[in-house]
């Protein structure tokens, strides 16, 4: 098969999504990542009508237009669509379709997790916004501070659209999370060294793995709020014991890292995007990676200054305050190693260049403001007046939404193989431009001079007026450059200049595809020696569409990405992904149905729904490893490198150890939660009696200790490479474990525990029903596993799943007693009773 | 502070601006790094390192002198403030005097005011006499506030607090020692503003 | 294993020092909270309290580790060829090091200053 054309279809036939409405089955990165980012464009501009309403109603003082209670849901939603529904799925859409294509990949490694993760996206996405349209949206700003946002104060609907809808939203991010850092780690082309990586690689990994870290707090907190809307359990409410400053610091522990989240991508796109136009290598390639590190790092750090206004102690602040000002340093850096890149290249002037020049004007403002804001004194006066929305947006809009621009109109071309147009383009720029620093710069003033953010009117005299007409002037400025924008987007794909093959002349491996993609991305897989492969190498992309270099084959009907060592990216396996699949769309589905019953707050639909949804993901599960529709043993059978499914340390395991940090982060803020209360909350009471037996759950713990040391034995036994014995093994330790299952229901009804009087017993009851959880899905798996084995899709041939489903064994046991400590011992010595 | 963050920043755009337009020539590899290593040294470290200490200087006493402590001589005189849904409540604990929407002050003396919530968390913000601080359930806020000299001083909630959020609004008077003597002696119906519901 | 991870070019070191701060970091929020809710020093004696002296104390051995730490980094990544994955890591990790203990002298300033637990 030499023949280019004869190639390209019989890829095509293997990697292609069905026809019509086959579609929705697509699990494609390019697809997947396309679909995330033109959804994430149409909240914008839901976003967008929003803020113009806002608008609307501040441009003259003492207005009526919209009343204080359309206004609270309409900034509320501007904010929660823009954060949540719009920046970040916009950006993970971005990394979703260009990360492979950098890193020389033929897809994530985990395709169906990309495309539950848009299901998920969309259904939370319409099912936040619908609440708008039913006139009962949110109405507590975008974070949904207690107890205003509580059953008592806010006795509608709204904010369990706010929680139900965003912890859905929240599985996309996770998804994109866990799934990009895999990706990166493990399935680079082979010679792209950690050093060798493109820096937008770099910039999205540290995104993946914030997204990790930052996500969980959040999700507890929304499940804590729902669980205490719904249920009364008090974990915010002063009377039952619980704080309502445990939800801020849960918020704000997810709210700074997210606004680097959003930040670093954007980031990217103007590290990627200066050489190219500078026609020279980034200059401080190391420094900005430092820089990477350290944003990732003390961002988490400084979530404390968005609350020096509720009288934590002045030591503390600072702590926070220096903190936020440090963050400064990792930023100048990449600002001056720009400046340096610029400075020592000829620049080549065009549209991406514009965008990102305007991006600096703004973020550098807004950067300035910002470390402002982190200085305690100053902050005191200006926390929660339009200063702090006019900082809010130079960093966002510049930081985030300038580079995406940038970034859109440098890959134009790679998306649709046409150049972008000239004129309408630089008008919309223009008009964006003006319009944001008028609506937003006299903000700053407007904000010193004492005005509030989220006040739906004020009074005429306070010297605010002719500034809030000019902010609002601006906004419409600023409404006519999108619309510009959004036509030349519209008409460039009717009628753009076809692009030529890497039209500015890049340097990274994803102008080495065709333009538009090929869903298949690489004929085969270069081996990379450089940091600049397109630059060394301009005739890289006709030998790779020949098939020149590694996994050239077809003829075997997988869709097969190349792994490598997540250091040295030597060669190590195969990895054969899923094609086109149906589940990820059936188990959204099926958590779409929950999230609306538990807002219809009917209980056992929502029951059923995790239910269903809990059997279409196991059923994905099975086509997996050796399954006839995997990759079945025997014909074809690859041995240098082998198939992932014949090895012991292949993507799963990754993807599960990853998983389990974003878990265990969840598990973290449950127990800070929990320690929280009980040193600080006003009013925290414990029962008067001890309720949960300890001995019966040391019982337990015992019952679950040996499972998975019988499990473990197991795994130890096949990656020495013995099956003998190992589905007997293998029913022995699913055995244990639904006994350790029964023990542990059992402790827990009768357990007696009342979570709705005391936030105590609250707290100790999410605990218990985590580790159910755990148990629950551990035993199922293990009782799937055995199944598998009995069907030879698990032997010392394919140790594979074993050894995937082993970490979460060792967590779950982990977490058991870790608790058992935390909650019931450590209590007992401090002397009260658990 | 923010004569020295306009210099800055004005200084980067007409770098930035130069080094796109500006035709370096032919630069070899080494002098790109030494480019490198003059620009983040100096731009990425000096810089923020240099402005931060600055600012901290400044910032640290500035915020230490707006501390409740326990002042030199006497004690802080004590307002009690409960916010509502939407409306301040203002109590005299050693009178037997209650005003709504209004506090009355002595001037060039400091204040504590004891901040409560009757329901959400709000903000009391008086913007010319200092900063905000939250009203938080089930916890009491000490807010030391001094006004140097008499009159009138607008304040309002500065925390999202619901549908009459922008609607809640009060005003402190700072009378000079004589005339809030007099004052409490006689609190006079003007100051007691109305409640805004 | 453990050999390996401990050579200051292995890439874990580019996080082991920002780990450390960060570990530093939560004792000392966390420390301060938890003595300021069950046994509050008196507002008069300022920043002269036993509590601030313990911060100290533990932010100086942070600083002393980290400086080490960086000074490791720093002689190995010297001993590599210029170019070198090895080099490029070392030198990462120095940085990482040497700007967590710089946060960590800064961040711990304030506790010489300020009283504890107003
Ligand atoms: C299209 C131009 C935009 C305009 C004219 C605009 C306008 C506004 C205004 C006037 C507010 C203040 C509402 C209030 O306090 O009463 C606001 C809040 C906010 N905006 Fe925007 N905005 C725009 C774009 C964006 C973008 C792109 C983002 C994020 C990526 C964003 C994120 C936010 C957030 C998070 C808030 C705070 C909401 C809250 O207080 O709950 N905005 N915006
Ligand atoms: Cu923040
Ligand atoms: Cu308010």
């Amino acid at each position: 098969m030499t023949d280019p054309r004869a190639r390209h279809q019989a890829f095509e036939k293997v990697w292609g999504n069905l026809p019509g409405f086959g579609t929705l089955a697509a699990v494609n990165h390019t697809s997947i990542g396309l679909r995330f980012m033109v959804t994430g464009m149409l909240f914008f501009l839901v976003g967008g009508l929003l803020a113009m309403l806002v608008r609307t109603q501040l441009a003259l003082p003492e207005q009526e237009i919209i009343g204080p209670e359309a206004y609270n849901q309409f900034f509320t939603m501007h904010g929660t669509v823009m954060m949540f529904l719009f920046a970040i799925p916009v950006l993970e859409g971005l990394a979703l379709y260009m990360i492979p294509k950098m890193i020389g990949a033929r897809d994530l490694v985990f395709p169906r997790i990309s495309s539950l993760g848009y299901y998920c996206y969309l259904f939370g996405g319409l099912i936040i916004l619908s609440s708008l349209f039913l006139g009962i949206a949110p109405d507590s700003g975008w974070f949904m501070y207690t107890p205003l946002s509580s059953a008592e104060y806010a006795p509608g609907p709204g904010s369990d659209f706010w929680l139900l809808g965003i912890t859905f939203v929240e599985i996309s991010a996770m998804a994109a999370g866990i799934e990009l850092t895999v990706s990166i780690l493990r399935s680079r082309a082979p010679g792209m060294t950690l050093t060798r990586m493109p820096i937008f690689c770099w910039y999205i990994l540290a995104m993946a793995l914030m997204i990790i870290f930052g996500f969980p707090p959040l999700i507890l907190g929304s499940i804590l709020l729902e669980l205490e809307r719904a249920a009364g359990w008090p974990f915010f409410e002063v009377a039952g014991g619980g704080d309502p400053l445990l939800w801020q610091h849960l918020f704000w522990l997810f709210g700074h890292p997210e606004v680097y989240i959003l930040f670093l991508p954007a980031a990217g796109i103007v590290s990627t995007l200066i050489p190219v136009f500078a026609r020279r290598p980034l200059v401080g390639y190391r420094w900005i990676v430092l820089s990477i590190l350290l944003i990732g790092f003390i961002s988490f750090g400084l979530w404390v200054h968005h609350m020096f206004t509720v009288g934590i102690p002045q030591l503390a602040q600072a702590f926070f305050s220096v903190a936020s000002m440090l963050v400064a340093v990792p930023t100048a850096i990449q600002v001056f190693a720009w400046l340096a890149t610029l400075w020592t290249g000829r620049v080549a002037f065009s549209l991406p260049m514009l965008w990102i020049f305007g991006f600096l004007i703004i973020f550098v403002c807004g950067g300035l403001t910002g470390v402002m804001l982190a200085l305690v004194p100053f902050n005191w006066q200006v926390h929660d007046t339009h200063f702090v929305v006019a900082h809010l947006h130079y960093v966002l809009v510049g930081g985030m939404f300038f580079p995406l621009m940038a970034g859109l109109y440098y890959w134009l071309p790679h998306i649709s193989g046409r150049m972008p147009s000239e004129r309408l383009g630089y008008w919309g720029f223009w008009l964006t431009f003006i319009g944001f620093n008028a609506t937003f710069l006299l903000m700053h003033l407007t904000g010193l001079l004492g005005m509030p953010r989220r006040v739906y009117t004020y009074e005429a005299g306070l010297g605010w007026d002719w500034l809030n007409l000019l902010s609002s002037v601006g906004g419409f400025i600023m409404s006519a450059g999108i619309a510009l924008i959004l036509m030349d987007l519209l008409l460039h794909f009717r009628f753009g200049k076809p692009a030529s093959r890497n039209p500015w002349n890049a340097d990274t491996l994803e102008w080495a595809t065709n333009t538009p993609p090929s869903a298949y991305n690489f004929g085969s897989i270069p081996d990379i020696d450089s940091r600049h492969p397109l630059w060394d190498d301009p005739g890289l992309p006709d030998s790779i569409a020949a098939g020149d270099h590694h996994i050239p084959e077809i003829d075997h009907g997988r869709r097969e990405l190349l792994g490598t060592d997540a250091i040295g990216a030597r060669v190590r396996e195969v990895m054969h992904i899923p094609t086109n699949s149906w589940w990820p769309l059936c188990a959204a589905l099926g958590l779409a149905l929950v999230c609306i019953s538990l807002l219809v707050r009917v209980y056992p639909l929502a029951l059923f729904g995790l239910v269903i949804a809990g059997i279409f993901l196991f059923r994905w599960s099975w086509e997996n490893g050796a399954h006839p529709k995997a990759a079945p043993l025997g014909v074809n059978e690859r041995t240098d490198p082998p198939l992932h499914s014949r090895t012991t340390d292949g993507p799963g395991r990754w993807g599960m150890i990853v998983t389990l940090m974003a878990d265990a982060t969840l598990y973290l803020s449950l127990l800070f939660g929990w320690f929280y209360l009980w040193t600080v909350s006003p009013d925290w009471r414990l029962p008067e009696e001890t309720r949960l037996s300890t001995s019966g759950l040391m019982a337990t713990g015992v019952l679950l200790t040996l499972t998975v040391f019988r499990y473990r034995r197991l795994t130890e036994r096949l990656r020495a490479g013995q099956d003998s014995g190992l589905w007997p093994a293998s029913v022995q330790t699913s055995v244990l474990a639904l006994l350790h299952l029964g023990s542990l229901i059992w402790v827990i009804a009768s357990a007696g525990l009342e979570p709705g009087a005391l936030a105590h017993d609250a707290v100790l009851s999410v605990m218990l029903y985590y580790l159910l959880f755990h148990s629950l899905v551990a035993t199922l798996a293990s009782l799937l596993q055995s199944a598998r084995i009995k069907l030879g899709y698990v032997s010392a041939h394919l140790p594979y799943e074993a050894i995937v489903l082993k970490p979460f064994w060792i967590y779950t046991l982990a977490i058991f007693w870790i608790s058992y400590t935390a909650f019931l011992l450590l209590p007992l010595a401090w002397g009260g009773s658990p | 502070m923010f004569g020295f963050s306009v210099v800055v920043m004005a200084a980067l755009y007409g770098l930035w601006w130069y080094a796109m337009r500006r035709d370096p020539g032919e630069i070899s590899d080494q002098q790109a790094q030494r480019h490198q290593n003059r620009w983040v040294i100096w731009g990425g470290l000096a810089l923020p390192i240099g402005s931060i200490t600055l600012l901290l200087a400044f910032g640290i006493p500035a915020g230490h002198r707006m501390l409740p402590l326990p002042p030199a001589e006497g004690e802080a005189l004590v307002i009690e403030v409960k916010a509502h849904q939407w409306f301040w409540q203002v109590r005299y604990p050693e009178r037997d005097i209650e005003l709504i929407n209004a506090l009355v002050i002595p001037a060039n003396t400091p204040v504590d005011i004891h901040l409560t919530t009757a329901d959400v968390i709000h903000s009391f913000w008086v913007p010319r006499l200092g900063g905000k601080l939250d009203t938080i359930p089930g916890r009491t806020n000490v807010l030391r506030l001094e006004a140097d000299r008499t009159g009138d001083f607008h304040g309002q909630c500065a925390e999202f607090c619901g549908a009459g959020h922008a609607h809640m609004p009060f005003v402190v008077t700072a009378k000079s020692a004589e005339d809030y003597q007099q004052w409490l002696n006689n609190p006079d119906a003007r100051t007691q503003g109305d409640r805004d519901d | 294993m453990i050999r390996r991870l401990w050579q200051p070019t292995h890439p874990v070191h580019t996080t082991l020092g920002l780990l450390l701060w960060a570990l530093w970091f939560v004792v000392l929020y966390g420390g301060l909270s938890i003595v300021c809710a069950v046994a509050p020093p008196a507002a008069a004696s300022g920043a002269l309290t036993g509590l601030n002296g313990g911060l100290l104390l533990l932010t100086a051995t942070v600083l002393a580790l980290l400086a080490i730490m960086t000074w490791r980094c720093w002689r190995a990544g010297k001993a590599q060829a210029p170019g070198s994955s090895e080099r490029f890591m070392a030198r990462l990790g120095a940085g990482a090091h040497g700007v967590s203990a710089l946060a960590t002298l800064w961040i711990g300033l304030p506790v010489v200053v300020l009283p504890p637990c107003v």
